[in-house]
């Protein structure tokens, strides 16, 4: 439990700390790496819909903070995206690289519509929106699963096995 | 779906209700929370992470920066020399025709820490709080132009708006002709800075510097703000569409000056620090 705990914060530090200083300049320059959709989507396929939830929203809540504008934008969505990727977890094929690439191209794509239209005034902004959304789901995507590949590479083991839900399930 | 997908973990749709009712709670009351003083703690906490960070990507930097310091140095010091025989000059003159003096005020160099805004950069994290005579609406500058301004300021740190932030308005005039107008952050169509209430009638053309008017509560006159890229009329026919390039490059911020003057009495009319 303890190990858990140091887990979750050591993700979130290590999320937070990538989208305020090297990913905000690649951000600046129309790149944006979506790191928040990449952590919730990592934590929901390992723990489940319960520690997804809360990891998305918890992150979600530390990026609104930071900033500063429309508190509760990023942390509704990623607590939904937690819940959902947790739920669809147990019946994916969470060690296939294509999974990866399609959770991640799904929750990016999602967690980038939702907070752009936000700063959007009007009908004149979509294509901006659109845009934006496609390049940030064509670097995140591919990106998170190549990363995910490697982590499974170094540490040996399956990152997300399947285990029994019995005890830990509501019927 | 009990059909489709196995039973859920145990609490999962306890901790789903409860988030989710708490994000629409902080997305309809969240403008209204004070929560400035969060931000200020997890600025502080962060803090040295982001200098680490940044540390190492800087170190990278470190050398040819210094090059390219050198020779800037050697060529402004020559160019400080005319300045300053041009600027007794212009105090002659003044003195002369009764106008009043220029004030150079104080510049506090800082480190940008970090930087916020999902996609589009809105604020900063800077180096330099209260105990370094930072305070709120202390406009931010870069040797290229204008940055943005102080917005929160805690002991150590402080919280810098900047120019890609709707919310913040700069009070504005094209350099050589004067014409007055309002610059501001407009992400429709496109993400883009924009001189507004600038009248049909009044001449603006293309590569024109516009700097600060002195009219805005925050900001002295004279701060460069950047150069006309683009003009057109607005959809309502009424007022001029300019687009304007950021003299200030918003993607790459290493180091900025904070503008010391909202702690000190305000003048109309200051010397800019960055363009003389």
């Amino acid at each position: 439990m303890r190990s858990g705990g140091l887990s979750i914060l050591l993700m979130l530090l290590v999320a937070l700390l990538l989208r305020s200083t090297a990913l905000s300049v690649l951000g600046a320059r129309g790149v944006v790496i979506d790191v928040l959709a990449f952590a919730t989507v990592a934590w929901s396929l390992r723990y489940g819909e319960t520690s997804g939830t809360l990891l998305g929203f918890t992150i979600g809540l530390l990026a609104d903070l930071d900033d500063g504008h429309w508190l509760g934008r990023h942390a509704l969505v990623l607590a939904l995206l937690g819940y959902a990727i947790g739920r669809l977890s147990h019946t994916l094929v969470r060690e296939r690289t294509r999974t990866h690439l399609v959770v991640l191209a799904i929750a990016t794509a999602v967690h980038q519509t939702w907070c752009t239209a936000f700063d959007l005034t009007g009908v004149a902004g979509w294509p901006y929106l659109l845009q934006r959304v496609a390049l940030s789901v064509a670097v995140t995507a591919p990106l998170g699963a190549l990363l995910i590949a490697l982590a499974r590479r170094l540490y040996g083991r399956p990152l997300f096995p399947h285990g029994p839900l019995g005890a830990g399930t509501t019927g | 779906m009990g059909g489709f997908l196995p039973p859920a973990q145990r609490h999962s749709g306890l901790a789903l209700a409860i988030c989710t009712f708490l994000s629409l709670l902080l997305l309809a009351t969240g403008e209204r929370l004070p929560i400035a003083s969060l931000r200020g703690i997890g600025a502080f906490v962060f803090a040295p992470f982001d200098r680490v960070v940044l540390s190492v990507d800087r170190l990278a930097a470190a050398w040819s920066e210094n090059q390219q310091l050198h020779l800037r140095i050697a060529a402004l010091e020559l160019e400080n020399e005319r300045l300053r025989a041009g600027g007794e000059e212009n105090e002659r003159l003044r003195q002369q025709l009764n106008l009043p003096l220029y004030h150079a005020r104080p510049l506090k160099a800082v480190e940008i820490l970090s930087l916020s805004g999902e996609g589009l950069v809105t604020s900063a994290t800077l180096s330099a709080g209260r105990h370094g005579g930072v305070h709120e609406g202390d406009p931010v500058v870069t040797t290229e132009g204008l940055l943005g301004r102080v917005s929160e300021v805690y002991p150590d740190l402080s919280r810098a708006l900047l120019l890609t932030d709707p919310n913040v308005a700069v009070a504005c005039e094209v350099e050589s002709t004067g014409v007055l107008g309002v610059v501001r952050f407009n992400t429709a169509p496109r993400p883009r800075l924009v001189l507004t209430n600038v009248p049909l009638g009044d001449t603006v053309t293309i590569g024109e510097r516009v700097v600060t008017s002195g009219l805005s509560q925050h900001f002295p006159r004279g701060l460069l703000v950047g150069r006309v890229a683009r003009v057109g009329s607005d959809p309502s026919g009424l007022t001029q569409d300019i687009e304007i390039a950021p003299a200030a490059r918003l993607s790459r911020i290493r180091h900025a000056f904070v503008l010391l003057i909202a702690g000190a009495d305000k003048p109309a009319e200051t010397k800019s620090a960055v363009n003389p």
